[in-house]
């Protein structure tokens, strides 16, 4: 009995880790975006280049950060990839001719000021991170 | 047409950045990569290399600018410089095209464009996007790339999603003229063999669509079709005779499938390439000749994560020539090894260990002198950098 507790006890840590990982980094867009949620699916997809465009047939633009905890986090998250599997996936439409490369940003704070400027831009930050003048998605 | 289709996009190009207010609104973008090879073989000199003594003779550059203007239009050109053995030693041009996406579900691009078939012919030739040195000869065979790897013309593509569902379905439809194949190496080795050459090569129309649906996260299943017709360009000559060389409608089929999830990828695919050609020597009736090719040929390939900077893989696969007679000529089959070690996102090395059965594919007569032996081991060794 005391072991399945622990057990379960461990469990329960491990789930509530786990979510707190994935509530690190949060999804924000520019306000001309109208959805106020993404699927996950949805977001793979324009984060990976097959898709431009959200349910609700708002255009986006992915934009992502160079390097840093929340980059890692966001693709492991909801990419599914890491970052050089991620960036293989871009390098084989960019020289494919398939896609151009997305924005990338060395800071989340640059990250925060691109979406807030450009409509249509879609990214992430951590959740400390300011994020004055954008909005911010749910993912489901 | 070819001249035709490529200084459209140039002039396009232009137009868009004399409209521009300033480069930052044409979204202008430089990239490109770089790799080195070294191939050693334990017996058969492949690739037209001195491989057998072991040979650096396997180089490749790529470097593209593209701008696009606005979220639907997009403009760009790549040019390659690849040399292997005796082959390319050259700069072309890759591709040079226009695309313009009304929405995810219609799409179009002309130009020199890449042709959408099978699982992995878009992106064969672009080194830092796979784990593998060489991609399994039997179906990507890089001695044959000018021919099918890319097309003058089009391509209209798009995605479809179910809704309520998480199935999608993608399609492309592409259609034009193939690349005039006269510095195809695969298809000099062939008219090398058969003591006829081909000094213009040989092209014409071609057409075809593949299907992907990807009915859940990480699975896509797919087919291929492309129909080409070559039966009216191509001069052959043989000693001082002049002739004509030509294929009536044939096909390639593609059938393939792939599963990605966290650290582990599988695909496999099946190809089939039927085919009849035809010379014919007005002044010399007597060299006419026809012939049959039957290829068929599969591979499967799994790889591993192990690290973030490891990744290990395997694949394995066979190609027969059904027209071929019985022994090694008839047959091509490839257990390989491979890791790939990413230094950082743009320095990667590549090592890969290939056991061949076989003399199907890519051996060429001039440099096995002492006759192509049927097996050999195949070890290659790369570095590569992309930006």
């Amino acid at each position: 009995m005391k072991k399945r507790m622990f057990v379960f006890l461990l469990v329960a840590a491990a789930a509530i880790f786990a979510t707190q990982a994935h509530a690190q980094v949060i999804l924000i867009a520019n306000p001309s975006v109208k959805a106020s949620d993404v699927a996950k699916s949805d977001l793979r997809d324009v984060f990976t280049g097959s898709a431009s465009s959200l349910k609700d047939g708002s255009h986006v633009n992915p934009v992502l950060l160079k390097q840093g905890a929340a980059h890692e986090e966001f693709l492991s998250a909801y990419i599914g990839k890491n970052d050089t599997a991620f960036r293989a996936t871009w390098r084989s439409l960019v020289f494919s001719g398939q896609a151009s490369m997305p924005k990338t940003l060395d800071s989340e704070a640059a990250m925060v000021a691109f979406v807030a400027a450009n409509p249509g831009a879609i990214g992430y930050v951590s959740k400390a991170t300011p994020h004055e003048g954008v909005r911010v998605l749910s993912v489901r | 047409m070819n001249r035709f289709l490529v200084g459209a996009v140039a002039l396009a190009l232009g137009a868009v950045s004399a409209a521009a207010q300033s480069l930052d609104d044409l979204n202008i973008q430089i990239h490109g990569y770089a790799t080195q090879g070294f191939l050693y073989t334990t017996q058969n000199n492949v690739f037209s290399t001195n491989s057998s003594n072991g040979s650096p003779a396997w180089d490749e550059a790529v470097m593209n600018v593209t701008a696009q203007p606005t979220d639907k239009l997009r403009i760009g050109v790549q040019a390659r410089y690849f040399l292997l053995g005796t082959f390319g030693n050259s700069i072309t041009l890759d591709w040079a095209a226009g695309d313009y996406k009304f929405n995810d579900k219609f799409g179009v691009r002309f130009g020199k464009v890449k042709t959408p078939m099978g699982l992995l012919n878009e992106t064969q030739d672009i080194d830092p996007s796979y784990i593998w040195s060489l991609l399994p000869q039997n179906v990507y065979d890089i001695l044959s790339r000018n021919s099918f790897l890319a097309h003058y013309g089009g391509v209209v593509y798009g995605s479809v999603k179910a809704p309520n569902s998480p199935v999608k379905i993608e399609y492309r439809l592409f259609g034009g003229q193939i690349i005039e194949s006269s510095t195809d190496p695969n298809i000099e080795l062939g008219q090398q063999s058969s003591g006829i050459a081909l000094p213009n090569g040989w092209t014409g129309p071609m057409w075809g669509a593949t299907l992907q649906v990807k009915p859940t996260p990480g699975l896509l299943i797919g087919a291929s079709d492309q129909v080409f017709v070559t039966n009216w360009t191509a001069v052959a000559t043989h000693g001082s005779e002049a002739g004509t060389n030509g294929t009536p409608p044939s096909q390639n089929y593609y059938y393939f499938a792939k599963y990605e999830k966290n650290k582990y990828m599988v695909a496999g695919e099946y190809f089939r390439q039927p085919y009849s050609y035809w010379y014919n020597f007005p002044t010399d009736p007597a060299l006419d000749s026809t012939g049959r090719l039957d290829q068929r040929a599969w591979y499967a390939m799994a790889s591993y994560k192990l690290t973030d900077k490891l990744t290990v893989g395997a694949y394995d696969t066979q190609a027969f020539d059904h027209q071929q007679a019985f022994g090694p000529s008839r047959y091509n089959k490839d257990w390989t090894f491979s890791g790939r070690y990413d230094f950082n996102q743009f320095l990667y090395a590549k090592a890969e260990q290939h056991f061949i059965d076989g003399a199907f594919v890519d051996y060429d007569t001039s440099m096995n002198p002492n006759g192509v032996k049927p097996s050999t081991k195949l070890t290659i060794l790369k570095m590569g950098v992309s930006f």
